[in-house]
Order: C-alpha cells, then sequence, then structure tokens
C-alpha cells in the first residue's frame, strides 16, 4: 500500500539513524499485519479514504517516531540546580561588576550628564545575556561529559547516600518581631541599589548636579559653603553605607539573606544616628559657613543665622525620626524575645 | 479539551503508565510480535495505541527484561518478544508488589 510506504518513509525521518532500519521493519509487520486482518474483515482492500482515516488514527508521523526518542537534556536533572544557582551568582556579580566599571568610567572622564549614565548601563542587558549563555554553555558541556563518560560522577547536587540530618542547616529563624523573611529578589535589589546608592553620594561632591540638579550653578555663585563638619557627615554616610553594602553582599553570596540579624539590624540604626549627631554637635550650630567671611558678615550674616537655625532645626527633627525608629525596634525586637522565651518554657 | 479534562487525562496517563508494563510482561510469559501482542491486550479491555506500545517493547528489551528475534511467519518477517530471565524474576516482584497496592488501595477506597 503506497500510503503506507509514504507514512513509514515520513516515520523514519524523525528516527535514531542507527536504528531506524530496525524500528521501520518491525512498524511494518506490525502495521502490515493489522491492515491484513482489516481487508480480511472487510472482504477488500481499504478505500484511499479507509486508509487514510486508519493511519490518522495512528498518528502524525512524529508522534509516532517520538516515544522512540531517548529523553535527552542539555542540561539534566541532575546539574539543574548547580546550573541555576550559578547562573544567578553570575548574573548578579555582572550587574554588580558593570555598575562600578560605569561608576569608574565616569567619575575618571569627568561626565555629570544623566544621558552618560544611560549610555553607560545601556550596554548591561547584553552583558547579562552573554553572561547567561557563557554559564548554560559550561553547564551543557558538563552535562555531555557526565552523561558520555565511562567514569561515575559525583555531581554536587546529586543526592548522596552519605548525608546526615545533623548536617542539615538550622532552622531560619523569622525576622525582627515575626516579619516574613527576606526574598531572594529583595536582597539581591538592596545590594543592587545599595552599590547605586554609594556610588550616587560619592559621585555628589565632585558633581553636585547630582543632588541638586539644575540648581547646582547658584549653588556655586552663592556666598555660603558647607561646614567642614559635612565632611566627617559626607565619609560617615560612606562608611555606613559600604559596611552595610558588604553585609549584604556576604549573605547573599553564603545563601543567607532569608535569616534575620537582630543585631545587624539594630547597630544600623544606632550607628545611622551618628552623622546625625555630628551635624547636631557643631560648634555653634554652624551648619553652613561664609566663603569669604571678612567681606560679606556684614551683608550676609544675619540669613546665614537664618539658615544655620533652619538646618539645624531640621537635622533635630530627622534625629528625632531615626530615633523613634530605634526605640519602636527595641520594643518590638523586647516583646518577640519575652514571648519566644515564654513559649519555650510552656 | 478544558483544563479539568486536561488533568484528568494527565493523571490518567501517569495511573496507566506502571499498569502497562505489567500488563506487557505479564501477557510476554507467552512469545508474542508487536500486533498480536496488542491484540491480546485490547482483549482482555486494555488498548494501548501503537505508539506506545511498539516504543515500550524496545525499552524493556534494552533493560534487559524482554528478548527478542526476528522470524519469519505467513511470509512476513517479524520481531517476537517474550520474558527474558531477568524479567521473569522482575516480574514475579512487580506482580507481588501490584497485589500489595492494590490490596491497600482497595481498603484505602
Amino acid at each position: 500500500m503506497e500510503l503506507l510506504d509514504r507514512y513509514l518513509q515520513a516515520v523514519k525521518k524523525h528516527l535514531p539513524w542507527k536504528r531506524q532500519d530496525d524500528i521501520i521493519a518491525e512498524l511494518r509487520a506490525n502495521l502490515e499485519a493489522q491492515l491484513d486482518e482489516k481487508e480480511a474483515a472487510l472482504g477488500r482492500p481499504l478505500t484511499n479514504d479507509e486508509a487514510m482515516a486508519w493511519l490518522k488514527q495512528l498518528g502524525s508521523p512524529i508522534q509516532m517516531a517520538a516515544p522512540y526518542l531517548t529523553q535527552q537534556y542539555l542540561i539534566g536533572p541532575a546539574i539543574f540546580p548547580t546550573y541555576r544557582y550559578v547562573l544567578q551568582l553570575a548574573c548578579v556579580w555582572t550587574v554588580v561588576i558593570n555598575l562600578i566599571v560605569s561608576a569608574v568610567k565616569i567619575a575618571a572622564e569627568d561626565i555629570t550628564s544623566p544621558a552618560a549614565w544611560f549610555e553607560a548601563l545601556q550596554h548591561v542587558p547584553f552583558t547579562l545575556l552573554l553572561t547567561a549563555a557563557w554559564v548554560t554553555l559550561i553547564f551543557v558541556v558538563i552535562e555531555y561529559a557526565v552523561t558520555h563518560s565511562k567514569t561515575k560522577w559525583i555531581l554536587p547536587a546529586a543526592p548522596s547516600a552519605g548525608w546526615s540530618p545533623s548536617e542539615l542547616p538550622p532552622l531560619e529563624e523569622r525576622g525582627v518581631a515575626g516579619q516574613k523573611p527576606r526574598s531572594y529578589s529583595k536582597a539581591v535589589a538592596e545590594v543592587i541599589f545599595g552599590f547605586l546608592f554609594l556610588a550616587w553620594w560619592l559621585l555628589v561632591p565632585q558633581h553636585p548636579y547630582l543632588l541638586v540638579g539644575p540648581g547646582a550653578p547658584y549653588l556655586l555663585a552663592l556666598p555660603y559653603t558647607f561646614a567642614p563638619v559635612y565632611m566627617q557627615f559626607f565619609w560617615w554616610v560612606v562608611a555606613l553605607n559600604a559596611v552595610q553594602l558588604a553585609w549584604n553582599g556576604v549573605d547573599l553570596l553564603s545563601g543567607s539573606w532569608q535569616r534575620s540579624h537582630p543585631v545587624k539590624h539594630l547597630a544600623t540604626k544606632v550607628f545611622g544616628l551618628i552623622p546625625l549627631v555630628l551635624l547636631l554637635a557643631a560648634p555653634d550650630h554652624a551648619l553652613m559657613i561664609l566663603k569669604h567671611p571678612a567681606l560679606d558678615q556684614a551683608r550676609y550674616g544675619g540669613t546665614l543665622a537664618q539658615i544655620n537655625k533652619g538646618l539645624y532645626q531640621a537635622a533635630w527633627v530627622v534625629f528625632a525620626i531615626v530615633a523613634l525608629q530605634l526605640v519602636w525596634e527595641i520594643v518590638k525586637m523586647s516583646i518577640d524575645f519575652y514571648r519566644k522565651r515564654m513559649a519555650a518554657m510552656g | 479539551m478544558t483544563i479539568s479534562e486536561n488533568l484528568f487525562e494527565n493523571l490518567r496517563l501517569e495511573l496507566r503508565r506502571g499498569c502497562l508494563t505489567l500488563a506487557v510482561l505479564a501477557q510476554l510469559r507467552q512469545e508474542r510480535y508487536g500486533y498480536t501482542l496488542r491484540k491480546a491486550l485490547a482483549e482482555r479491555g486494555l488498548e494501548i495505541d501503537e505508539s506506545t506500545l511498539y516504543p515500550l517493547l524496545r525499552r524493556l528489551e534494552a533493560q534487559g527484561l524482554l528478548a527478542s528475534e526476528w522470524r519469519e511467519e505467513e511470509k512476513r518477517n517479524k520481531r517476537f518478544y517474550r520474558l527474558s530471565g531477568d524479567g521473569e524474576q522482575i516480574f514475579d516482584q512487580l506482580v507481588k508488589e501490584w497485589q500489595a497496592i492494590n490490596a491497600s488501595i482497595n481498603s484505602i477506597l
């Protein structure tokens, strides 16, 4: 039957070439036996329509051939969890390194326009894709090597008979005062935005445009400037953010971003008060000073006093808000600690 | 096909998969070729598509549970399958397992 021959020919094209002749010979024998029986029951050969209906019932050539193919993976289930973990790490570090390089480049070239930032960052998605492609390629090669090697490989993600329940990590405690654990995306976002903030903060002294926008030229033309205490304030903020960024980065790399760090949480709040205390402790509450006191004291002295009074009051308000937050956190943590202790005592 | 029909079909296929292997092994205690095996299963109420049964025979043979040979019958070359020595042992174990599962499920249902 020509239609059956055409069907088998189409099936053959989808079969593995090493076994296709053998499989087709067997399929032919089975299908011809079925056909003989159908024709014997009818007492005549099948019509073209009947033959087409029969072959259609068998399924398309691809459907018929597919179950003969062995399951193939580019990256199999044994190494997939490792692949996903490495891919996530590689992507995070690609973004971080790209941002550092872009920031250094922009600072070195003394570029201040937002367009330059956009230009520097627009290649990040392409770099991410390239990183993902390389990581995937490496794991495809590993998968191929593992599946085609006669040596038995011990893969890190493979279930091991030698594991011990005592080696399981301790239960992750809930966050401060019963908060939900941080998600991975939130932890990654904290690292990225922490870095962006630090880069922005470090660039502000050289490029006031980043802080006050188009008002920067007017700021330079004013007879006032920041008091020396601002430099202490500036470097305290840098140090605090750098420590926090490093801490978050270590948490992310070590896979412990979900765990709560009550000490870290409180330390951040407490040390966050120090820059504000520095401002409040400035001699004579002088947060701004005259660039040329001898020349401008008579003319701008009164206005300067008003500005400093306003800034000092603003610093107090900010200090009060942060201090109240700290007190609130301590109260919540104490209540949480007390509840846990009572629960433990039964 | 609605979502629930699709879900039912997937679960039904999953449920049948292991049973088919057992049924095929049981039928191949006696030598058969593909089409007569399919008919024998159908006569006992177990319809199996050609695209499921014939590749399954290949897999079971590759696993060493079946042995096969090409032989001429009614002027046609056909591939006959039967349980291998290992296949017989594993079949006995699977039958015991099936009976235990069947009894448990029956008592649960």
